[in-house]
C-alpha cells in the first residue's frame, strides 16, 4: 500500500520523491543490519508482513538498535511517543508497537544469535585445529612406538614392587595379607616422587580429549583427569606386577619343595 | 601348570601383536609381483635427470624438453605405481591386523572356556584377603586363582616387559 502511494505521488513531486525514496533506501540498509542478522540465524522470520511499516518506523531514531542496551524497549520508550510524531496514523502506531514488541524480543536474542553464533565459530575453528592434531599425533604414533614411556620412577617402582614380593612371599605372605604392604609400599612412593625428577608427558590428543575439549569442558579439568588416571594406571601396573610376582616366586618355591628330598 | 600355559600364551599374542607390522610388510613384498618394476622406473628416471642435467637448454631445447616430458611421463606412472602399493599394504595391514585380533579372541575365549571353573593355581585364602573373592572369579574356589584375574595381569606384565625391552 505504501509502495502504491509513493508510485501516485511520483508524477507530482518528481524529484523530491526520488530523493525522498532515495533517503529512504539509505535508512533502511543503515537500520537493517540486525534484521538481517536475525534472519540469518533464523529469528524475526515476520519482518516482510511489516516492511511497509518499517519504512515508515525506521525514521524515528529511538527504533535504532542498540546492541549493548540492557534494558529492554518498553521501560525507556513510553507508549505516548508514537503519538508525539507529526502526522502519525493509528496504523504508524500499530505498526509501531508491533516493531517495537518484536524489536524487544529481538534485542533480548540479537545479543545472543550474534553471540551464539561467534561461539559456534570459535568451536568450528578448535574443532579444525582438533582435527589436525589428532591427525599429527595418530601419524606420530604409527611411526613411533606405542609402548608406554618407562622414566627413572616407574622403573624404580616396579624395581621395588617385585623386591618387596619376593620379600612378602619369603617372609611375610604367613602372618598378614599380602595387600598390605604393597598399600604401605604405594604410600612410600607417594612420598618418594617428589625426589625423582619429573618426567613432562607430552598429553596426547586423542578423540576422547577432543570431544571433551569441544563439548565446553575446561581444558584444566581435563589434563588433571588425565593426571589422575595416569596415576591410577601406575598403580595398577604396580599390583600387577606385584601379584605377578608374588605368584611366580611362590610357584617357584613349591617347585624346589617338591623336588627336594 | 595352568598359570604357565596362560602366560605363555599371553606373552606370545603380545609378541605377535608388536610383529605385526614387519609381518603385513613381509607379506605385502611376497604378494606384490611387480616391485622390480618401480626400482627399474626410478632408475630410469634417476638416468634421465642425470642426463638432462649434461644437456644445456639453451643450446638443445629440443632434446631437453623431450627428456623433461619422459621425466613426467614417467614420474606419473611411478607415483601410480607407488599409490596402488600403498594401498595394497594398508589393505594387507588391514587383513594381517583382523586375522591376528581373531586368532587372538580365539585363543583367550579357549582358556577362558578351559579354566572357567578351575583356578590356574591356587594359594592359602589368607594370603590374599579381601579381594579373595574378586581373584578367585569366575571359579568360586577359595584361595584360587581365577583365569580373568591371571589374564588381566599377565597381560599387564607382558606388555611392561615388551615395552621396556623395544
Amino acid at each position: 500500500m505504501e509502495a502504491s502511494e509513493e508510485k501516485t505521488e511520483k508524477p507530482s513531486s518528481g524529484v523530491s520523491a526520488a530523493q525522498r525514496r532515495a533517503e529512504l533506501r539509505r535508512r533502511k540498509l543503515l537500520m537493517n543490519s540486525e534484521d538481517r542478522m536475525n534472519r540469518i540465524v533464523g529469528f524475526a522470520k515476520n519482518d516482510s508482513d511489516n516492511s511497509g511499516n518499517i519504512v515508515i518506523v525506521r525514521l524515528e531514531p529511538r527504533f535504532h538498535l542498540d546492541l549493548d542496551r540492557t534494558q529492554p524497549w518498553s521501560s525507556s520508550s513510553p507508549s505516548p511517543r508514537p503519538s508525539e510524531l507529526p502526522g502519525a496514523s493509528l496504523e504508524d502506531e500499530m505498526g509501531g508497537l508491533r516493531q517495537r514488541a518484536k524489536l524487544e524480543r529481538g534485542d533480548d536474542l540479537s545479543g545472543s544469535p550474534r553471540r551464539s553464533l561467534q561461539q559456534y565459530l570459535s568451536r568450528f575453528d578448535d574443532a579444525m585445529k582438533l582435527r589436525s592434531q589428532l591427525a599429527n599425533d595418530k601419524q606420530a604414533q604409527d611411526g613411533g612406538s606405542d609402548s608406554e614411556e618407562l622414566d627413572p620412577f616407574r622403573i624404580f617402582r616396579l624395581i621395588g614392587s617385585v623386591l618387596l614380593a619376593v620379600f612378602v612371599r619369603v617372609f611375610v605372605c604367613k602372618y598378614l595379607s599380602i595387600f598390605a604392604p604393597f598399600l604401605t609400599l604405594e604410600l612410600a612412593y607417594m612420598g618418594l616422587s617428589k625426589y625423582f625428577p619429573k618426567v613432562e608427558k607430552k598429553t596426547q590428543t586423542t578423540v576422547l580429549t577432543a570431544a571433551l575439549l569441544l563439548s565446553g569442558i575446561p581444558a584444566e579439568v581435563i589434563s588433571r583427569s588425565m593426571d589422575t588416571y595416569r596415576r591410577m594406571g601406575d598403580v595398577f601396573s604396580d599390583l600387577c606386577v606385584y601379584f605377578f610376582t608374588f605368584i611366580i616366586s611362590h610357584e617357584i618355591v613349591l617347585l624346589i619343595a617338591s623336588e627336594a628330598p | 601348570m595352568a598359570w604357565f600355559l596362560v602366560l605363555s600364551s599371553v606373552f606370545l599374542c603380545n609378541l605377535m601383536k608388536t610383529l605385526l607390522p614387519s609381518i603385513s610388510s613381509f607379506l605385502t613384498k611376497m604378494v606384490q609381483k611387480d616391485a622390480e618394476q618401480e626400482s627399474e622406473m626410478r632408475a630410469e628416471i634417476h638416468q634421465m635427470k642425470k642426463e638432462q642435467s649434461s644437456i644445456s637448454m639453451m643450446d638443445e631445447f629440443a632434446r631437453y624438453a623431450r627428456l623433461e616430458r619422459k621425466i613426467n611421463k614417467t614420474t606419473d606412472k611411478l607415483k601410480t605405481h607407488v599409490q596402488s602399493r600403498t594401498a595394497q599394504q594398508a589393505k594387507m595391514k588391514w587383513v594381517v591386523n583382523i586375522v591376528f585380533y581373531i586368532l587372538q579372541a580365539a585363543v583367550m575365549i579357549s582358556l577362558i572356556w578351559k579354566y572357567y571353573s578351575d583356578p590356574v593355581t591356587v594359594v592359602p585364602p589368607k594370603w590374599i584377603a579381601p579381594v579373595e573373592r574378586l581373584v578367585a572369579f569366575p571359579t568360586g574356589v577359595a584361595g584360587g586363582v581365577g583365569i580373568t584375574c591371571w589374564l588381566v595381569v599377565c597381560n599387564k606384565v607382558v606388555t611392561l616387559g615388551l615395552s621396556a625391552i623395544s
